[in-house]
């Protein structure tokens, strides 16, 4: 007897199944029934006759699918994944998400969903960020985590990747995120082991079942279930175009809060934050004014970590300020600070071993003690 | 009945003497040609005979043999249109052989019997040795610099002629001017505004000889930056502005009003190069390529990971022995090919920029810094990160200093390179680093830290040793102290990506 969840991962798999049309399947049945609707194995009713009807090539990907996905092989792929499926009315489902207009009918899931019911903040941002980026997005995590707000992200690159290092450094901290692939599927391969601590210490959470690929056009979709997820949308970085845009457009939809982190007007990485502060997003400049948006008092959640660097001298501490204000070259610190190339050379080259920089392609970013996290 | 006129071939960028022998006799009127000619020498016949007929001379209606001696060696070019016409005519008694004794000739006809110049001219002359030369005025400049005899500049063969059989005083068509007009300007560095890791590179190049790769983005002033290399170097000394010359010649690039290549020239083909184009070759005979040309001095390759890579694989035998070697069926030349490398590309297939600017995946990155192969990487002992100029940063820079100011300083150094070790600093092998670059243990240690850390190898180690020592060398200091190794571990870009810690 093939338990209901192999049936509804073996639906959710379909070829061109779209939210909706997962929708209209499994009204008022067991999944089996839709199963077997889906598969043509039952007479259609109404209003899947009718979309039949509008795209006559469906039936037969679908039967072509249904004899293609066993639903006994999708169940055993999800319990060799450790990945449970819930259904919307279960009652495990996320209170958050069954009002949603757009709700997903199942979600397949590794960990623990009772984990939202704590306050919840999505950090969201560019895969290609910047360091200070990146540890922005480790800070605050870490900080929130602390204070005992859970911490929603994306597991992507750049931003996402760093908002879960920094919750996962805080001990007994229970981050979730969204992806959009298979939960079985860690995507960007870097981040295989974080997807693993994610699952084990908090939730994983896909509108799609195990083995999906990470397709392009899965992450927008993604975007929304994370922004209806959270009680605040934290943008870190974004360029013009990108993502996380999607993220806080959804999030404004549904009436979440976003919060913006102001860049420098000349980083590629910051443009869409500065336009979601633009277009009255409001700004994040230190995690109290996320914690005060939560309603939540941010004192007790301060730093606990020691800075074991050196402390930069002499002429250090000049060049490692001229680094902060944003990342330079070595020739931006030599016109900048009026030093010699030598010194200037000789100087960078301490602090980076020392690090308080990091070099990249040329460039020297400061280092703040979040970027073992980041 | 029988004559023998002197001329040459031209081989790659060197001149091979020929004697074009002549032998006219009675039998079917025809014209024979032996001596391994290619089509351009073929083609001769028709030349010379319209040449003959159009000065009024007569061409014999006989048997014409002409033989290129040696007979094994294959000729190609159109220069031994003149010996040809002259050896036919001499044959044919309408000049005297007394007349042409002494004398060689070097020119192609146009059938009204005018001579033109021809590629090459001298290094032909200069194999011809010491005997007097005809060749077509417009080849002066080029006869000059190589003739050991005196050379006679002939406009038309009817003039020539004239001057053969009717003892003529030779025409004076002679407009090279003797005195040395002032090279001309080259691109100065003090257009360059900031940048001064840059200019310290430059600097370093020039008087190291190290090759060099700058990588940055469009419009962080790479190609800007290569061109006042040349500005940097010091004249050519007679030896290498000789060999330079000869190769312009064989290439059929004008010479400069002096004759003589005394400054170091300055090389830059696009990426669509073809190989013959690069180290040498094409279909008809050898011409020198792009790395002769550059011959002691800069060969510059724009957006060097856009190059085929096999073409970019022709550069490996030059940077290895100075030489290029071009082998065919029928002929075997070695072109000179002893320059400084300056290479630019992106940091990625974007372009880069500041932090968080890139949109290109790592995978992406990878694939464009492979197009780069190792063994060539290898061969850059500078690369550098160029960057955007701030305008900010450009309005506030002062103005750098001039090229001359810096190459003096690049002149001292290469003169104490060449005392101490008598080679440039980018030849330096391991055990001459020893000898002539001993570092002090301050020094030894900022290498063993960069090295436990996993981001120095042995071979980038050679690398750093031998820039310090030449930043030591621009001190005009014999010891190599920890701020020069300081200096030059900055001078090492990563090419391909973020990878962190990877050992350069």
């Amino acid at each position: 007897m093939t338990a209901e969840c192999g049936y509804l991962a073996a639906l959710a798999g379909f070829e061109a199944m779209t939210t909706a049309r997962l929708g209209w399947l499994l009204a008022d049945r067991s999944a089996q029934e839709a199963f077997e609707i889906a598969s043509g194995a039952v007479a259609p009713p109404a209003p899947i006759a009718a979309l039949f009807a509008r795209s006559p090539e469906l039936a037969a990907r679908w039967s072509d699918d249904a004899s293609r996905r066993d639903p006994d092989r999708c169940h055993e792929q999800c319990r060799a994944a450790g990945v449970a499926v819930v259904r919307a009315g279960d009652p495990t489902y996320p209170h958050q998400l069954l009002d949603d207009p757009r709700r997903p009918p199942a979600l397949f899931v590794r960990g623990d969903l009772s984990v939202l019911d704590a306050r919840r903040v999505g950090i969201v941002g560019t895969r290609n960020a910047t360091q200070r980026g990146r540890e922005t997005a480790a800070a605050f995590g870490h900080e929130l985590s602390a204070a005992g707000v859970v911490v929603v992200s994306g597991l992507a690159r750049g931003v996402d990747g760093a908002a879960h290092r920094g919750a996962l450094a805080v001990e007994g901290s229970t981050p979730v995120a969204v992806v959009g692939c298979g939960p079985d599927r860690p995507y960007p391969a870097i981040h295989t082991e974080l997807w693993g601590h994610v699952a084990q210490r908090g939730a994983l959470i896909s509108e799609w079942p195990p083995g999906t690929p990470p397709d392009a056009f899965r992450f927008p979709l993604r975007n929304r279930i994370l922004a209806a997820l959270v009680e605040v949308l934290v943008v870190v970085e974004s360029r013009e175009r990108g993502g996380s845009l999607i993220t806080a457009r959804e999030a404004a939809e549904r009436g979440v809060d976003v919060f913006a982190v102001p860049g420098p007007l000349r980083s590629k990485s910051s443009v869409g934050t500065n336009m979601l502060l633009r277009d009255g997003a409001a700004p994040a400049t230190d995690v109290g004014d996320i914690m005060l948006a939560l309603g939540l008092d941010g004192r007790r959640a301060g730093r606990s970590r020691f800075d074991s660097r050196p402390r930069p001298v002499g002429v250090e501490v000049e060049l490692l300020a001229i680094c902060r204000v944003e990342p330079a070259t070595v020739e931006q610190v030599v016109l900048r600070s009026g030093r010699a190339l030598i010194e200037v050379a000789m100087g960078l080259a301490r602090l980076e071993r020392s690090g308080w920089l990091r070099e990249s392609a040329g460039w020297f970013e400061a280092i703040e003690d979040w970027a073992d996290l980041a | 009945m029988f004559a023998s006129v002197p001329s040459a071939v031209l081989v790659g960028a060197e001149g091979r003497p020929v004697s074009v022998d002549v032998h006219v006799s009675r039998g079917l009127p025809g014209f024979t040609m032996v001596g391994l000619p290619d089509t351009s020498v073929r083609e001769s016949r028709d030349r010379a005979r319209a040449a003959v007929l159009s000065s009024r001379l007569a061409w014999p209606s006989t048997k014409i043999t002409v033989n290129l001696a040696p007979s094994g060696q294959r000729k190609t070019g159109s220069g031994l249109d003149l010996a040809i016409a002259v050896a036919v005519l001499v044959a044919d008694e309408q000049v005297a052989p007394e007349a042409v004794a002494g004398l060689a000739f070097v020119g192609e006809l146009g059938l009204d019997g005018s001579l033109r110049s021809v590629p090459g001219v001298a290094p032909m002359v200069g194999a011809l040795g010491d005997v007097d030369v005809v060749v077509p005025v417009e080849s002066a400049v080029e006869a000059h610099v190589a003739a050991e005899g005196t050379v006679r500049l002939i406009g038309h063969l009817a003039e020539l002629v004239a001057v053969l059989n009717d003892s003529m005083p030779w025409p004076d068509h002679d407009r090279t001017e003797r005195v040395d007009t002032p090279p001309p300007v080259l691109p100065d560095l003090a257009d360059v505004h900031g940048q001064p890791l840059a200019r310290q590179v430059l600097e370093l190049a020039a008087a190291g000889g190290h090759h060099t790769l700058f990588v940055g983005p469009p419009g962080a002033g790479k190609t800007m930056l290569a061109s006042r290399l040349p500005g940097l170097l010091p004249p050519l000394s007679k030896r290498l502005a000789l060999e330079a010359t000869m190769v312009h010649s064989a290439a059929g690039i004008p010479l400069p009003s002096g004759g003589l290549i005394r400054q170091a020239p300055f090389r830059a083909p696009h990426h669509t190069i073809s190989m013959p184009a690069l180290v040498g070759g094409g279909s008809h005979g050898v011409r020198p390529g792009d790395v002769s040309l550059a011959h002691a001095g800069v060969l510059f390759l724009d957006e060097i990971a856009e190059f085929a890579p096999s073409v970019l694989d022709g550069l490996r035998q030059p940077l290895e022995s100075g030489i290029s070697i071009v082998d065919r069926s029928g002929s075997h030349a070695v072109l000179p090919a002893e320059f400084l490398l300056v290479a630019a590309m992106n940091p990625c297939p974007c372009g880069g920029g500041a932090p968080g600017d890139c949109v290109c995946g790592d995978a992406a990155i990878h694939r464009y810094a492979r197009r780069l192969s190792g063994p060539l990487l290898d061969r850059f002992d500078l690369r550098v990160n160029v960057h955007r100029p701030d305008v900010d940063d450009l309005i506030d820079a002062r103005p750098g200093e001039p090229s001359a100011v810096v190459a003096e300083r690049v002149l001292a150094a290469r003169s104490m390179a060449l005392a101490r070790q008598g080679g440039l600093n980018r030849s330096l092998k391991g055990h001459e680093l020893d000898e002539f670059a001993a570092i002090d243990a301050s020094a030894r240690d900022v290498l063993r830290a960069e090295i436990e850390r996993g981001r120095l190898s042995a071979r980038g180690y050679h690398r750093i040793r031998r820039v310090a020592r030449t930043i030591a060398d621009l001190r005009v200091d014999d010891h190599v102290v920890a701020a020069d190794v300081e200096m030059a571990l900055h001078l090492r870009a990563r090419v391909g990506g973020e990878a962190r810690g990877r050992a350069a």
